[in-house]
């Protein structure tokens, strides 16, 4: 309980950014901070999220990676058509003069790029889970999916990264 | 509690830009199987322009060709940032650390590296400061003194800082440097009122500065670059 407090306490020191900003009271902060984490979803330790409905996979970088990358800048997404590997590097995301390559969580073909992105490279910031979405995938290993983090884990994953150092 | 963590460190001397692209991509990919710890390579370059990522080649005022006739190389990379220039008696550094173990995202390492150079520009009782939202780099007043861009491939660093210590500063007046107009470039020899010791030292400081911004404890200094470019060729 005092590690949650302790970590609410900086947090809002911090004023780590969240996608909704009720007033925080210490019980409640830790999970209304990780609102930023959706349910429904699945994470690679490399901050990209997945979404499988049916036969179609989108993927995106978390609002977590958005925090951690500041201003979008420029977006690099591949063509439709070609494929991607699990933890296979497909696109780049630059920010403040730092180009970070973005890793996909699952193998497959690639159906559908978001071409907004080139135009609008901040809907990463803005909307990293709907927006932001970069590439959708037809996955050609489902079990794949099994292996990626859900949002507990995923939380759990953030708060142990950032509170380690 | 407090994990000691050791960095090595290449004293390389002027090192072709290209040279270093390459060796930087065998570090990075040495980095990410753990087969080396965090490294940093300490180096010059000869002439050269490069371009990032978004290949914003219309920040070259001239032609490419008139850049090889003064002696200049053209390179196209993937790192962050606009166009610059490097050159002789301008002090790069090239980090090649892995961002998730220490917890760092892409902002905060790049405030990281301003800092590191703030830091050497305040022994010369020169006070520089990080650039505002979208001047990326480090200024002095409104002249620019040092540079950075970067690239990060799943968490390891590769690419880094520029820092004018007494380059000739005609070289940018063929660019716009990193897209930003009407903004002067400047060096750390124009700004001071000390004498510069012999670049040698100042490169020593640069590091000195990088480790104590990133909480490496131990330095390992390797001076035998060569050992580097063997193994390059073994492959």
């Amino acid at each position: 309980m005092a590690l949650r407090m302790w970590a609410s306490s900086t947090a809002n020191a911090l004023r780590l950014s969240c996608v909704s900003r009720p007033p925080l009271s210490p019980a409640f902060s830790l999970s209304r901070c990780f609102s930023s984490v959706l349910d429904g979803l699945k994470y690679a330790s490399s901050h990209e999220w997945v979404k499988h409905e049916g036969s179609v996979a989108t993927i995106g970088i978390t609002h977590h990676a958005q925090d951690h990358l500041g201003e979008v800048v420029f977006v690099e997404v591949p063509e439709s058509g070609g494929s991607v590997k699990k933890g296979g590097s497909f696109g780049a995301v630059e920010s403040v003069k730092a180009t970070s390559d973005v890793n996909s969580p699952i193998s497959g073909e690639i159906v559908e790029v978001n071409t907004k992105l080139s135009e609008s490279p901040g809907l990463i910031n803005s909307s990293p889970y709907e927006e932001g979405w970069m590439i959708k995938v037809k996955p050609s290993n489902p079990s794949e999916l099994e292996s990626l983090m859900g949002p507990k884990e995923y939380t759990k994953f953030c708060e142990e990264e950032d509170a380690a150092h | 509690m407090r994990i000691s963590r050791s960095l090595e460190v290449w004293k390389m001397g002027t090192v072709n830009y290209l040279e270093a692209l390459k060796l930087q991509d065998k570090l990075v990919s040495d980095r990410k199987t753990r087969k080396i710890s965090d490294t940093l390579l300490s180096l010059q370059h000869p002439p050269t322009y490069t371009l990032g990522k978004r290949r914003t080649d219309h920040n070259l005022l001239v032609p490419e060709t008139d850049l090889r006739k003064i002696g200049a190389e053209l390179h196209y990379t993937q790192r962050g940032g606009d166009i610059t220039f490097h050159g002789p008696h301008q002090a790069i550094l090239y980090p090649i650390i892995s961002l998730r173990d220490i917890g760092l995202g892409a902002r905060n390492y790049v405030e990281k590296l301003e800092l590191t150079m703030i830091e050497l520009a305040s022994l010369y009782g020169v006070k520089a400061r990080a650039g505002q939202t979208g001047e990326t780099g480090v200024w002095v007043g409104e002249r620019k003194i040092g540079a950075i861009g970067v690239r990060i491939s799943s968490g390891i660093t590769s690419h880094g800082l520029a820092l004018n210590i007494d380059p000739d500063l005609s070289y940018f007046k063929h660019i716009v440097p990193c897209g930003i107009a009407d903004k002067e470039v400047t060096s750390l020899g124009k700004e001071t009122e000390v004498a510069l010791p012999a670049e040698e030292v100042i490169h020593e400081q640069l590091i000195s500065c990088f480790a104590r911004v990133f909480g490496f404890s131990d330095i390992i200094w390797k001076d035998d670059a060569s050992i580097l470019f063997d193994n390059q060729s073994i492959e």
